[in-house]
């Protein structure tokens, strides 16, 4: 499991790791969750909209596509504030991504289908999707606005 | 979620209230196709969905193609700023028919 060491940016250090089956009955709980705490840290309310469409996002590719919508999976989610902006890690342990996909849909196009992770990728600063042993994670990063109260930090590279 | 059909002349109107998510996003498509079979045009109120994800965009792709298919109308209207960011951030806003208004969707007035 990738390790992120979370760091305390002006006094509003946040750390959570929640367990959830693949319900989407939770998918509300989720965004509530991450649009309280966006908000707190400060971004503004278009923002912080984003921010949990992108997690609802990433949470119901999961459910879909590593459950095929099955309500018995696990998925782990941990939150996490680090130097340079919150950092939610997504894992489960059901059917790896297929890569080529990923983004396959073209941005125009009328296909149903491959909205999410555009989504993603548009609202998101960082991406990665990585496979370490059984489990599938997806690790996003939001980078802190340089109007935020942490001047010492701004600009500063990796947590 | 819930939502209510109505007819109005040749139009299904169908008022969507609450959040649309992968939760209600299958039920929401059942109810669009239905109202799609029953009549030539079909209008969406979407003023008072409060969050929708791709799903549920999704769902009103699948719902013009449907349209399209059966040679019938497919239409929205009363987008929100926060519904229209959504329709942004997945760039699908031109290929619907949007409309300010009910009257205007349901071609009762200039838009």
């Amino acid at each position: 499991m990738t390790h992120i060491e979370p760091t305390n940016p002006g006094g509003l250090e946040f750390k959570a790791h929640l367990e959830l089956s693949s319900n989407v009955g939770f998918l509300s709980v989720v965004r509530s969750t991450v649009e309280a705490l966006t908000i707190e840290l400060g971004w503004s309310p278009e923002v912080a909209m984003s921010i949990k469409l992108a997690i609802d996002e990433a949470l119901t590719n999961k459910i879909r596509h590593a459950y095929d919508s099955r309500p018995d999976g696990q998925i782990q989610i941990d939150i996490m504030t680090v130097r340079k902006g919150l950092v939610f890690q997504l894992s489960d342990q059901g059917k790896a991504p297929d890569m080529r996909r990923l983004c396959a849909r073209k941005k125009l196009s009328t296909e149903p289908g491959g909205l999410g992770t555009h989504i993603i990728r548009d609202v998101m600063d960082e991406v990665v999707y990585e496979s370490v042993g059984v489990n599938n994670l997806l690790i996003m990063t939001k980078y802190f606005p340089a109007s935020f109260p942490y001047p010492e930090t701004a600009g500063e590279g990796n947590p | 979620m819930n939502f209510i059909t109505r007819t109005v002349g040749n139009t299904e109107v169908v008022e969507i209230t609450g959040d649309v998510d992968l939760k209600v996003s299958p039920l929401l498509r059942k109810s669009l196709f239905a109202a799609l079979k029953k009549s030539e045009k079909v209008a969406v109120n979407l003023s008072n969905i409060a969050y929708i994800d791709s799903s549920g965009i999704a769902v009103f792709i699948e719902s013009l193609r449907e349209s399209q298919k059966l040679g019938n109308m497919f239409v929205l209207f009363g987008m929100s700023p926060k519904v229209y960011e959504v329709f942004k951030l997945t760039h699908v806003l031109r290929i619907f028919q949007i409309f300010e208004n009910e009257a205007q969707a349901l071609g009762l007035e200039a838009q």
